[in-house]
């Protein structure tokens, strides 16, 4: 890789060029924005969690005090599928007005019944969600070797059941535009993952030539895979603006956040695995059902498409047989999730695999640096188990004594990263200060400084010369900031503008090298028009493909059930690191999501009512500062790999260790994510029996699922192809 | 959130005399304001209640410690002579939402505080406390919910000073028309055990004032919770004791659980238990068992009784450390 060797700022700590706007309040969000005259905008929505609506009569509101535009979500007769399903959009001179307006909307509908929970959605007397279509989809198995030889040569077979939850996205800043016409010309402010994808997007929504449409997004508070494109809501907030003819602001609130913006599949899994007597992985099998939501598919590739994950995962036992359903719920919809498929492929997998070590008597490192077949993670679970003291640390199952109990568990993972398709722009200054121009965005990545410490690095200068444009739609094209691509699709065109800043100003200055030093010099050569060059993503500066395993320790109280999280320790392989602060930043934020998914985070839904029961941060419960365990990052930088992309492989393992170094720690598996006191309690057979007969029903009904799975013959394979969950 | 009208007063009963049916007393808003915002609650007039002479102070004697109904949770936390004398106010204080809550919640804000549950707490859910005719919880999502009921309702008690005054022994004045009137925790509850539509004994007009906490020679005071986050999140189960520890022995002890029923949940028999036997893990097993007997658990909340159990047992433990 043709990156510089020694550096300044490459691989070091640089402290986000944005951190004191964004600490000061500075920074503008889009909620804060706002252009002369916007109005509040709002989303009515569906009180039922399935019906036919007839009519939607926006009169009334339209009369009401202070509101200027109302606009139907759908014409005619149309199904709302969920309990937050949109039916129409009001705007309005004050929140407040928009707020009591939406109580004047009124809608004639017949309401249908509904299915919201995956273990009733499966029985075949259950509500149809969609009209006509079974709940279930499922692929065909799939299935390599001689999946029943293999396991009856096996000297060892554990079969484990486990679960996961919906995880709901609840990124700090909701979902939101503010959108405002000029002519047929659109500017969205937009919290966005991308915003050329929603400059498209909202091109073709709105029937508008692309170069009409300007989409900005300076700062933004996380997205998480949420926030690829405008969603209904910024639909809804450009044709509010349009009618109303002033601009609009259209903020989701928290209780929508918890309804309607998505979330991660759940997953029901029945794993079977059989090694050898040394340890050797020989048969696989599983069977797998979960919810995508209220549209359902056949997608086996994980992501968003289904709520299927790849499985065996990073594991490659000989003989394997895969089956997974995907049931529909009435409930918002899945999209993109934080390594869409993979946290969930992990939970199953490495559970299954600590329960077959434990037959075998094998220590979990053991049987992973047996069987991983990626050369990095077993270098990485060596120097891990070292630095966490593995062996003095790892006990026999249940083995720990008191009513406190501690275990450790590791866990791997796998993404493709990548990246790439960048371009920027570099304006040189006479004066010698630099502006560097591209249209990606920050996700919380870090990008804009990402951006100044590789124009820093490359030109020579200190960074404060450097400004950074970015999160604009009328800059450089570059992708979504998804896939964990940014860095890796970024790094290169700067990288290539830089060379060819360098390039022009020799030619201007007649000097070897412009750079450092002689900056000054050559910049004086630089006429009335600064210098503008541009530069582009090209092969051999970055790469895919990010490995990372992780350790983790808990401390269990049996006699409450309560999981203490003390460490957990980060291997992770990175290429070449780019800024060591936002890197290992991107790191903790995995983690603590893995955290939340393993002990915390679960969308509920009520059957009766078919209402989200949690959709607010009081009961859809996400880490706090008082529940952070010690985190300790090891970066294997790998310079001479180029940029690679760590913010998803840095979310997978967290849950699946912290749930076998629970395991660990009790000697019994707690097989359902989140590890909530009630479910330890209960996996320690300490919960009365109205309580354990519920949960014993539960465990009917998941086989049942599971065979309803089995039974079906299914769609034919369709092999994920989303570029963003491909895994070795 | 509906338009509102606004007023300060100056004088207990002139609160009183304002507020009738359609207002509502406002001091910390911590989580009256929720109800507003969530279309719960929609009061014409809110009170403010903050200015009240005499509400801020705590103020300790000899016998006891005044805590006017105005002192916020942080205060109360910190306070000296609370953490001198009454330990497990202190702890149940400080467990209690976020440290910018705690800036803000009362004393008479926390003990008159409204159901968490989350059928009660969801906007389109007409339950049994908001005038319907079932409890969703009831067959439903119900592993937060009450363990020991009397009406059909299901939704506990999480306050949790209600938990720690009510080991405590503390009494709570209430500002009845233009008289005064005193509640035992037990009375300050009755009518949320007695009737589903009901969150505590007070009417609308009634206001809390201050909190009596009477001060024994020797008490000690312990309050324990866990909770599915270690920080700002609502206690699964609560266990507050007080009382003194003589020989090794166990005097005067009285214990309360929270979450687990519509009042703070209390039986005499576990004194009387308790009462001169010595204050081992043996002990506070048999008192936990008696607190648990008549627990009715449900689909999801069983795991709350040995959770329960397991509190007494360390409260107990705790008080006698």
């Amino acid at each position: 890789m043709p990156w510089p060797k020694a550096t300044r700022y490459l691989g070091k700590e640089t402290p986000r060029v944005d951190g004191p706007a964004k600490v000061t309040g500075r920074a503008k969000f889009t909620s804060d924005v706002a252009p002369a005259g916007v109005l509040h905008g709002a989303i009515f929505r569906s009180k039922w969690a399935a019906a036919r609506v007839k009519s939607v009569n926006l009169e009334k509101a339209k009369a009401a005090p202070g509101i200027k535009a109302a606009i139907l979500a759908h014409e005619g007769e149309f199904d709302v599928r969920y309990y937050g399903d949109e039916i129409a959009a009001i705007a309005g001179t004050s929140k407040q007005a928009v707020l009591d307006a939406l109580a004047l909307i009124e809608v004639s509908a017949e309401p249908k019944d509904f299915v919201v929970k995956e273990l009733d959605a499966v029985k075949t007397d259950s509500p149809r969600v969609a009209a006509g279509n079974a709940n279930l989809t499922e692929g065909a198995a799939k299935a390599t070797g001689d999946v029943e030889a293999a396991f009856a040569a096996a000297t060892a077979i554990a079969e484990t059941t486990v679960s996961t939850p919906t995880q709901v996205h609840h990124p700090m800043e909701s979902h939101g535009h503010t959108v405002q016409w000029d002519g047929d010309e659109m500017t969205a402010w937009s919290s966005t993952q991308g915003v050329f994808a929603c400059r498209d997007i909202f091109a073709k929504s709105m029937n508008v030539a692309q170069n009409k449409v300007h989409v900005i997004c300076e700062h933004m508070g996380g997205g998480f895979g949420s926030k690829f494109s405008p969603g209904v809501e910024g639909a809804l907030c450009a044709r509010l603006a349009q009618a109303a003819g002033v601009p609009v602001k259209l903020m989701l609130t928290r209780f929508e956040q918890g309804l309607a913006v998505g979330n991660r599949p759940s997953s029901f899994q029945k794993l079977k695995l059989g090694a050898a007597s040394d340890g050797t992985l020989t048969a696989f099998e599983i069977y797998s059902i979960g919810t995508p939501g209220y549209s359902s598919g056949a997608n086996q590739g994980g992501g968003s498409g289904g709520a299927s994950f790849p499985a065996p995962y990073i594991y490659k036992p000989a003989a394997t047989r895969v089956k997974q359903g995907s049931v529909a719920v009435n409930a918002g919809q899945s999209c993109a999730f934080r390594a869409p498929g993979h946290p969930t492929a992990s939970a199953g997998m490495e559970a299954v695999l600590d329960d077959l070590a434990a037959k075998l008597g094998m220590d979990p490192v053991e049987i992973r640096l047996k069987n991983d077949p990626n050369e990095i993670r077993r270098r990485e679970y060596v120097i891990g188990a070292e630095k966490f003291g593995w062996k003095e640390k790892f006990k026999k199952p249940g083995a720990s004594t008191g009513p406190v109990k501690m275990g450790v568990g590791c866990a791997g993972a796998a993404w493709m990263s990548g990246g790439r398709g960048t371009q920027a722009e570099i304006q040189v200054n006479a004066d010698g200060t630099v502006e560097v121009r591209v249209g990606t965005q920050d996700l919380g990545t870090g990008s804009r400084t990402v951006v100044q410490v590789v124009a820093a690095e490359l030109l020579g200068l200190d960074r404060d010369r450097i400004t950074a444009h970015i999160g604009d739609s009328r800059l450089p094209p570059s992708g979504s900031s998804g896939g964990s691509a940014t860095t890796a699709s970024v790094s290169p065109a700067i990288f290539d503008a830089c060379e060819n800043v360098i390039a022009e100003l020799k030619k201007l200055s007649g000097l070897d090298d412009p750079r450092g030093a002689n900056w000054k010099v050559a910049c004086a050569m630089i006429g009335a028009a600064p210098l503008q060059v541009r530069g582009k993503w090209r092969e051999g500066l970055s790469t895919g493909g990010a490995g990372g395993v992780q350790f983790a320790e808990v401390a269990v109280d049996t006699e409450t059930g309560f999981v203490a999280v003390k460490k957990i320790l980060v291997v992770q392989d990175c290429g070449l690191v780019v800024n060591r602060l936002t890197c290992e930043s991107q790191i903790n934020g995995g983690v603590i999501g893995g955290l939340g998914y393993a002990l915390y985070e679960q969308r509920v839904m009520d059957a009766r009512t078919g209402f989200v029961l949690n959709p607010t941060l009081e009961n859809y419960k996400m880490p706090g500062a008082a529940d952070m365990p010690d985190i300790e990052i090891l970066l294997i930088d790998m310079p001479e790999r180029g940029v690679i992309g760590v913010g998803e492989p840095c979310t997978v393992p967290t849950a699946s260790a912290i749930a076998n170094a629970v395991a660990n720690a009790l000697g019994v598996r707690v097989p359902d994510l989140p590890i909530t006191p009630d479910r330890v309690l209960a996996a320690l057979g300490k919960v009365p029996k109205e309580t354990a007969t519920t949960m014993a029903e539960r465990s009917r009904e998941v086989e049942s699922a599971f065979a309803s799975v089995a039974a079906a013959p299914g769609a034919p394979w369709v092999d994920g192809n989303s570029g963003c969950h491909p895994y070795t | 959130m509906k338009a509102f009208s606004y007023v300060t007063v100056q004088t207990a009963a002139s609160a009183v005399e304002l507020v009738r049916e359609q207002g509502r007393f406002l001091a910390g808003g911590m989580d009256l304001l929720g109800e507003m915002k969530e279309g719960l609650v929609e009061p014409a007039l809110l009170v403010n209640v903050k200015a009240l002479p005499g509400t801020r102070e705590v103020v300790a004697s000899p016998k006891n410690v005044s805590i006017g109904a105005n002192v916020t949770l942080t205060t109360l936390a910190d306070h000296p002579e609370i953490r001198r004398l009454l330990p497990g106010l202190a702890q149940a204080a400080e467990e209690a939402g976020s440290p910018q809550m705690r800036n803000v919640a009362t004393v008479g804000g926390n003990l008159a505080q409204h159901s968490r549950c989350w059928y009660y707490r969801q906007r389109d859910v007409r339950c049994m406390k908001k005038g319907g005719p079932r409890c969703f919880a009831r067959g439903g999502e119900n592993k937060y919910h009450s363990l020991f009921t009397k009406t059909m309702c299901l939704s506990p008690c999480v306050s949790n000073l209600a938990v720690a005054l009510a080991a405590l022994d503390a009494s709570v004045v209430v500002q009845r028309g233009a008289n005064t009137v005193t509640l035992t925790l037990a009375q300050l509850y009755e009518k949320a055990w007695t009737e589903a539509k009901s969150h505590h004994s007070l009417a609308p007009d009634d206001l809390i004032v201050r909190v009596e906490v009477p001060v024994v020679a020797g008490a000690l005071s312990v309050y324990v919770k866990i909770a599915e986050k270690n920080d700002f999140d609502w206690a699964l189960v609560s266990c507050a004791a007080a009382g003194r520890i003589e020989g090794g022995t166990f005097r005067d002890v009285r214990l309360a659980l929270g979450s687990v029923a519509a009042i703070p949940w209390q039986m005499k028999e576990v004194s009387a238990f308790l009462e001169g036997k010595s204050a081992t893990a043996e002990t506070a097993a048999g008192a936990a068992d008696i607190l648990l007997r008549d627990a009715e658990p449900r689909e999801h909340n069983g795991f709350k009784v040995p959770l329960a159990k397991a509190l007494v047992k360390r409260a107990l433990l705790a008080l006698a450390t």
